[in-house]
């Protein structure tokens, strides 16, 4: 008779990495039928495809590496499930396709696999696509209207529909619009032990209370709540900042890393340049994981209260062997609390300088602004609010134009007080250089009277020739619904010759100019 | 209402429905009695017999080998058949005493006088531990005589009697906390006459409801023990986290319990007190489980110490078909043996018979930084990297980690998503840091 041996113990608990991949992927059922409910059956294709790239990238790199296969643990599957869910919803499908193949190739086998990535490959792959991919990542509309997110809506200070945002009644990605559907999965994950509570309830925490006293709107507890539920927050808190391989172990590990992330998303939300901050919140604190854990080591078990004694103890014994290195050092501590002391008296000085140049800034802009208006408009003797132009600003949003923002708008006023032209105030994102803004100005006939640029960065000696008087010439005294760039000698009046060498540019700017149109045009 | 508990642990399934509800079956061996030397830590004993030598039940068959070491007892009356070498359940191989058993079980003389304890003084308490091999049964084999002379008796305020009996499918400390409270209560209040200023508590896990009404019943008229309800979790019963859960001290691994004033001992251990000083009986029996789901008809043996393993799985209704895996003590803690022909020694608590062995079905997979084993580890250790300095064989790192604190309750490779070998790895490194320190010294 042979028995079978090996080292105690001889049992083992029911979960394993497998269930537990599946757990997570379950938990994130609700959120998942959510999106697709929501937004339709491009959400499924996403969420399909997301997850098939996923799968084929970590089969395909384990085979070529001649490695076993181990997809089957399902933490492809998982990846790829939490890169569609911070898809927006009408992206073309090769979006999720390349995001699932960089978060599996680069974040995550290229680091050695399971276990060794450092930062969470789905958020690895959302902040390279969001880089990448700018405007695609950032257009969320739905049946072709309304596209600004709740959390750029309550950047720019307007309210939102708590109950809206509860439920999810409200845009963003795939996965995040409802904050109940996020809630019920997360609590399921806690129920199941598979998270502990210290990661969601401080980075939420931290959230919070950095939102109440710093926030866009301060002290207005409805203003936290809704920051709360919109966008990625509730997303990244339950699902992405407990990733188990990209946080810490330790109990205070986590507790730190869960304020970190709370007081780093609120800093990206307030003063970021765009409004969420959540993805990058989370990679930034990803890289710092094992600076956390290094510094919340548990005391051993009866180890509590010794430390001093140990230490006198070791002073006495250095002679006769070296004594071991703590792993705990102070150093650590110190050189991390010098750092923070840094950090902060360095963002304080920043601050103040900003505050006291904020103002004069200020005002520069505006005369610049007023000088342009007046360049833009001869005609007029003074300016009041266009409302009525401002009041259509959705009717540019649509994709129609690229990305464009209506900023400003004015009905030029002649000396009589009489509308005899407009100016409008105008922001594209598409320029090869970044944001392009323009002033443009209409006579009374919506014919252009001048074309300034307020902010433009393009390339010298190609993008920057669109401030050149000959191309902005173009535009001016041609009665046309919509301006159309050529390539190659313009054939029509309402024809743009390109700036050779610049086509993106001169796209950027003529899609400035119809949205301008469009909106003047709307007038009455 | 709450219970006495420490932070960390698992639950494993505890597996005692299969013996919990047997009484204590007292079992005569048939074969050959083997008596290993060293069955305790410490300085082996010393035989004091020689082969064809004749023997009686209760007689000292070994000497204590210095302080900390143990006498060993012969258990039978007959002859010495030899001396050699033979192995242990754990597997250590160790020179052993060979008995033949004339079935007669003719006493040495003296052997089971009464004795009122109260009129003994303590040096005369101790001798009588000590001179009946007492040492601690529970598993660690820790001689008893030594837990009893502490350095300064007087800081001693806590004698507790360990009954969590954590370990699964283990009934032998329920049994006998049902069957023969009587005896553990006045072992106790010997061990607490020993002290000015102690205490007695007897520590049982709130899954044996019964034994703790029966034993707080018991104890209701004696002010100076009170039953003590833990927590039912796994590893409750560790002396580390025992003497948390009862006083709310730590204690790390250099430190013994009686520098933080108490003396631990498990319930089988305090009957052996009782009966070697108030009925003049050595150390010459232990209650066994037997069970698991490879033994027909699972049980709690009263077995005399030299009792071939084999005998007592045959009296248990023999092995099932398949079995694939045999336990010297519980899954969690015990050890695998690849041999029945081994003895019942004095730390041999059960037998647990698998047929099943799902252990060897699993494949260790990738360290998924899950921090299951930072929550589970009772000495609050980081085992995920104690791991790590156990691949790289890091001896100097995993001694940084505090790897030496780790006293192996298995745990973190129990609660293991990936099925890391965590405890296993640990078990060597420590092996190699204790040689490592041998080699200094």
């Amino acid at each position: 008779m042979s028995f079978n041996l090996s080292s105690s113990p001889h049992v083992r608990g029911s979960v394993s990495t497998h269930s537990i991949m599946w757990d997570v992927s379950l938990a994130l059922l609700p959120t998942t039928a959510f999106g697709v409910y929501r937004f339709g059956y491009h959400a499924l294709a996403i969420v399909l495809v997301s997850v098939l790239f996923a799968v084929l990238s970590e089969y395909a790199f384990m085979n070529i590496r001649g490695q076993k296969v181990l997809i089957s643990d399902g933490s492809a599957f998982l990846t790829g499930l939490m890169i569609a869910l911070n898809m927006p919803p009408r992206v073309p499908l090769w979006i999720p396709a390349l995001g699932s193949i960089f978060a599996i190739i680069f974040v995550k086998q290229l680091f050695g696999g399971l276990g060794q990535n450092f930062m969470n490959p789905a958020m690895g792959a959302r902040c390279f696509l969001l880089i990448s991919f700018t405007s695609i990542m950032s257009d969320f509309k739905v049946d072709s209207v309304t596209s600004a997110t709740p959390v750029a809506r309550l950047a720019s200070g307007e309210s939102v529909d708590l109950y809206d945002l509860f439920i999810g009644n409200t845009v963003g990605t795939i996965g995040e619009v409802s904050a109940i559907c996020i809630l019920i999965g997360g609590i399921y994950l806690l129920a199941k032990k598979i998270i502990t509570w210290e990661i969601p309830v401080c980075y939420i925490g931290s959230f919070a209370i950095f939102m109440f006293f710093l926030g866009h709107q301060t002290f207005n507890m409805t203003y936290v709540l809704a920051e709360i539920c919109a966008g990625g927050l509730m997303l990244g808190a339950w699902f992405m900042a407990t990733d188990y391989v990209t946080s810490p172990v330790t109990k205070n590990g986590k507790i730190l890393f869960g304020v970190f992330l709370g007081i780093l998303t609120g800093i990206f939300r307030v003063h970021g340049v765009s409004a969420e901050g959540v993805s990058y919140a989370i990679i930034i604190g990803n890289l710092l994981v094992p600076l956390i854990e290094k510094i919340t080591m548990p005391k051993a078990f009866g180890l509590e209260h010794v430390k001093k004694e140990k230490k006198a103890k070791e002073k006495t014994a250095e002679e006769s062997a070296p004594a071991v290195k703590a792993p705990i050092s102070m150093k650590a501590y110190h050189a991390a609390l010098n750092l923070c002391v840094i950090t902060l008296v360095v963002g304080l000085l920043l601050g103040v300088v900003y505050q006291m140049t904020k103002e004069p800034i200020e005002r520069a802009e505006m005369e610049e602004a007023t000088a342009a208006f007046a360049a833009v408009c001869p005609q007029a003797a003074s300016f009041e609010d266009g409302e009525d132009l401002m009041a259509n600003a959705h009717l540019i949003t649509d994709g129609t134009y690229g990305n464009v923002v209506l900023n400003s708008a004015y009905h030029s006023l002649d000396e009589d007080g009489a509308i005899n032209g407009y100016v409008v105030n105008i922001t594209t994102k598409d320029g090869f250089g970044g944001e392009i803004t323009s002033a443009i100005g209409f006579d009374k006939d919506h014919l252009i009277t001048g074309i300034e640029f307020l902010e433009i960065n393009e390339t010298a000696g190609l993008g920057m020739r669109a401030t050149e008087p000959e191309f902005r010439a173009q535009y001016c005294g041609i009665a046309t619904d919509s301006f159309v760039l050529v390539k190659s000698g313009k054939s029509a009046e309402n024809e743009v010759d390109a700036l050779s060498g610049a086509s993106i540019t001169s796209a950027a700017v003529t899609n400035s100019v119809n949205a301008a149109l469009a909106v003047v045009n709307s007038a009455e | 209402m709450s219970f006495a508990t420490f932070r960390g642990g698992v639950h494993p399934d505890d597996g005692k429905s299969y013996s919990k509800d047997k009484p204590i079956q007292s079992y005569l061996p048939k074969g050959e009695m083997v008596y290993p030397v060293s069955q305790h830590i410490g300085a082996p004993a010393k035989p004091v017999v020689k082969k064809n030598d004749t023997v009686l039940m209760g007689q000292i068959i070994a000497e204590a080998g210095g302080f900390v070491s143990s006498n060993i007892i012969s258990s039978v009356s007959g002859k010495v058949k030899t001396i050699e070498n033979r192995m242990l359940p754990n597997g250590a191989i160790v020179n052993s005493i060979v008995i033949e058993n004339d079935g007669l079980y003719t006493p040495v003389e003296g052997l089971g006088t009464k004795r009122d304890y109260t009129q003994m003084s303590r040096q005369e308490i101790i001798e009588a531990v000590k001179d009946a091999g007492i040492v601690g049964l529970g598993g660690a084999g820790f001689p008893t005589h030594v837990k009893l002379s502490p350095k300064d008796p007087n800081k001693i305020d806590y004698i507790i009697v360990n009954g969590a009996e954590c370990e699964p499918y283990l009934t032998s400390d329920y049994r006998a906390l049902l069957e023969m409270p009587e005896k553990i209560i006045e072992g106790l209040k010997i061990m607490v006459s020993l002290y000015d200023n102690a205490q007695g508590v007897i520590a049982i896990e709130n899954n044996k409801p019964d034994a703790i009404e029966k034993v707080s019943s018991l104890v209701a008229n004696e002010p100076k023990i009170k039953v003590v309800p833990l927590k039912t979790k796994y590893p409750q019963g560790a002396e580390r986290n025992l003497i948390y859960a009862v006083t709310g001290r730590t204690l790390h691994s250099k430190l013994l319990p009686a520098d933080v004033g108490c003396i631990v001992d498990n319930v089988d251990t305090v009957v052996a007190i009782q009966m070697a000083v108030a009925e003049t009986t050595p150390l010459m029996r232990r209650i066994v489980t037997v069970t698991g789901d490879g033994v027909n008809d699972p049980c709690n043996f009263e077995v005399k110490t030299g009792t071939c393993f084999e005998e007592l799985i045959e009296a248990a209704g023999g092995m099932k078909e398949g079995v694939e895996k045999v336990i010297a003590g519980g899954p969690m803690m015990g050890f695998a043996m690849s041999s029945l022909k081994v003895p019942v020694v004095k730390t041999s608590s059960a037998i647990t018979v698998f047929t099943h062995d799902e252990v060897a079905e699993y494949e260790e997979t990738p360290c998924i930084r899950c921090g299951k084993c930072v929550e589970a580890c009772p000495s609050h250790l980081v085992p995920v990297k104690m791991m790590q300095a156990a691949e790289k064989v890091d001896l100097k790192y995993f001694e940084a980690l505090n790897g030496m604190e780790c006293y192996e309750c298995g745990c973190c490779t129990f609660t293991c998503p990936a099925r890391r070998p965590l405890t296993q790895a640990f078990k060597q490194m420590r092996q190699a840091v204790m040689a490592e320190r041998r080699k200094k010294a």
